[in-house]
């Protein structure tokens, strides 16, 4: 077990007894802080060490998994290059998930007010009201969203909340190999990834921070030239594009 | 030392707004274009604009119509399309656009009802199937009214027009998307298209004479001019300010060679028809009025369908080809079906074409005069 899930499991009891993690609707969101007032609210986040990742898929896996989406949609993945400099060729992989923005695009926009962020930090979208309008996957800066054709509403990352809220870890993160993804509760200054934010300041970066979404999944080794759209060759194989 | 990169694996995502998205903003454009072209003759009693309003007024209807089934084919999960009206969101357009867009219909039926209820009235005993509805819907003449009605139905116009510029334009994770110069450039294609249309309605349903047509290919010509001039604002804004949303937009797809046939093809429709209708306003309905409708209809299509197939954040381009089922060709042409059956129960509700009358038929094309 690598150290951030084992200080995850540490302190998840005290997490989970404290400040529950509200999931299905808008008025559930807000019943913890008033439930738990003077409770610490946990605000989660995610880093992701970009030099650890070996690029197996298995967080894509789990996630496919653990949220049973469709067959071509995914809500976390992570995309491959080829970066090649003279003679010297390397790989270079980059996991995608929602960010979690703590000024999301997709939330104002949404016309039926189907996706919102719960006071946790988490972007959710209550399935049982979306319209599947698309608005949301519009106007979303990192391509997270998409339209799930099974639940015909927009889907995407959680964070897991449903497993957060039991005191798990999110799938994606339970299941990495290299311990790339790490997770935690910003709020919490002995957390993990609070430890990092102050540590390691400096190595921290996001996706497309001139878009000023202010995302709350953060990256350690992230090479400048992929924060935002990838100037390279295209990709090679597309799952969406028709089998052969 | 230079270094490229090569993008090994990624996710096509598919495109959330579908041609159903295009098909929308195509007819509601034309909709809210031909409402106002039929003011000047219907509202505003202009003598030689009442056949070019007459037929404008039909267009609007039509368009009008359509359009909101195209919307709702759009949405992923129509059948809740009533939370739109339950959880309304003041900082969504698209919300506002869900109550502009009825009280924009409601209110152009109600117009076009005060302005053509005295023909209705006028064909009451000719009989027929649409005996009942002419009934009903025949009246008086209310110049008072029709000037209220056509007045409120221009406010509801402009609201449409606003949001469904402000709509596409706030989602600036698209830089294609995100100028400012977008609701006006979907405003004068709109009157493009709806020149177009009223047009080639002329053709088809009006008193085809030469007049009317000159005067449509003018305001054909006008329109085509403000699409002209916005498009080189954006170039220019684009090529002058670096930092700007333009800017990015122009970087993402200068070097497609797709993207390049796609901008030499808006120019062109966008040109031929200027010199046509400029050059031949008369005599030329057919070829200026359809080139109109390709360069409303081409714009829009680039705009949604070409926009979603730049990826945010991956290298290269989405792929996706136009669907046959209903989500892409047959959605397209079932609207088109739609189109027509409106058109042809509207026209025979109205009894349209009618015979050219006496002070028209001096001004008709000889084809004309021969049919009548």
């Amino acid at each position: 077990m690598d150290r951030s899930r084992r200080d995850f499991l540490r302190e998840i009891g005290r997490v989970t007894a404290g400040a529950p993690v509200a999931l299905a609707a808008p008025a559930m969101a807000a019943a913890p802080a008033a439930k738990d007032a003077g409770k610490p609210q946990p605000h989660w986040a995610m880093v992701v060490d970009v030099g650890k990742c070996i690029g197996c898929q298995a967080c894509t896996i789990a996630c496919i998994m653990e949220n049973a989406t469709p067959e071509n949609s995914f809500r976390t993945f992570v995309s491959t290059y080829e970066v090649a400099s003279g003679a010297t060729v390397n790989a270079y992989m980059l996991p995608r998930l929602c960010n979690h923005c703590d000024d999301p695009p997709c939330t104002p926009v949404c016309p039926v007010g189907a996706t919102y962020k719960q006071a946790d930090g988490i972007v959710v979208v209550d399935a049982d009201r979306c319209v599947a309008c698309g608005y949301c996957v519009q106007s979303c800066p990192y391509d997270a969203r998409f339209i799930n054709r099974e639940t015909r509403a927009a889907d995407k990352c959680t964070f897991c909340s449903h497993r957060v809220e039991a005191g798990l870890l999110p799938a994606c993160v339970e299941t990495c190999v290299g311990g790339s993804r790490i997770f935690g509760d910003l709020a919490d200054p002995n957390s993990e990834v609070s430890k990092i934010a102050k540590t390691r300041r400096a190595e921290i970066r996001v996706l497309k921070p001139e878009e000023g979404t202010n995302p709350n999944v953060f990256y350690l080794g992230l090479d400048p030239r992929f924060e935002g759209r990838v100037d390279g060759a295209p990709t090679l194989w597309r799952p969406s594009e028709p089998r052969a | 030392m230079t270094s490229t990169v090569t993008e090994l694996l990624y996710v096509a995502r598919d495109p959330a707004w579908a041609p159903w998205a295009v098909t929308y903003f195509f007819l509601i454009g034309l909709s809210y274009g031909a409402l106002a072209l039929s003011l000047p003759g219907i509202v505003f009693g202009a003598t030689r604009w009442r056949n070019a309003s007459r037929m404008a007024l039909l267009g609007a209807l039509i368009t009008g119509l359509a359009a909101p089934v195209a919307l709702l084919s759009d949405l992923g999960n129509p059948g809740r399309f009533l939370n739109f009206y339950l959880h309304p969101q003041a900082s969504s357009w698209m919300s506002w656009g869900a109550f502009f867009l009825p009280v924009y219909v409601g209110l152009l039926l109600l117009y076009a009802w005060a302005a053509l209820a005295p023909e209705m009235r006028a064909r009451i005993d000719e009989g027929g199937v649409f005996a009942p509805a002419r009934r009903l819907l025949g009246g008086d003449e209310r110049p008072a009214l029709v000037k209220i009605f056509g007045l409120l139905a221009l406010a509801g116009a402009m609201l449409v027009a606003l949001y469904t510029g402000a709509e596409v334009m706030v989602a600036r994770a698209r830089p294609l998307w995100g100028t400012s110069l977008l609701p006006f450039q979907f405003v004068a294609t709109a009157f493009a298209g709806a020149a177009g249309m009223t047009i080639v309605l002329n053709r088809l349903f009006g008193d085809d004479a030469v007049a009317t047509e000159s005067l449509l290919n003018r305001a054909l010509a006008t329109s085509l001019v403000f699409v002209a001039a916005i498009g080189a604002l954006w170039f220019a804004i684009a090529l002058l300010l670096p930092t700007s949303i333009e800017s990015q937009a122009l970087a993402q797809v200068a070097n497609s060679s797709v993207w390049r046939l796609n901008a030499l093809w808006l120019g062109l429709a966008v040109a031929i028809p200027f010199v046509i209708a400029f050059a031949k306003p008369v005599g030329s309905g057919w070829f200026t009025g359809l080139l109109a409708l390709n360069a409303a209809w081409m714009f829009r299509w680039t705009i949604f369908i070409g926009g979603q197939s730049i990826p945010k954040t991956g290298a290269g381009w989405y792929s996706h080809p136009l669907e046959l089922g209903p989500e892409g060709l047959l959605g397209v042409i079932g609207t088109a079906g739609l189109v027509l059956f409106i058109a042809i129960a509207l026209t025979s509700l109205l009894g349209w074409p009618r015979e050219a009358s006496s002070d028209a038929a001096d001004a008709a094309r000889p084809s004309s005069v021969l049919r009548a």
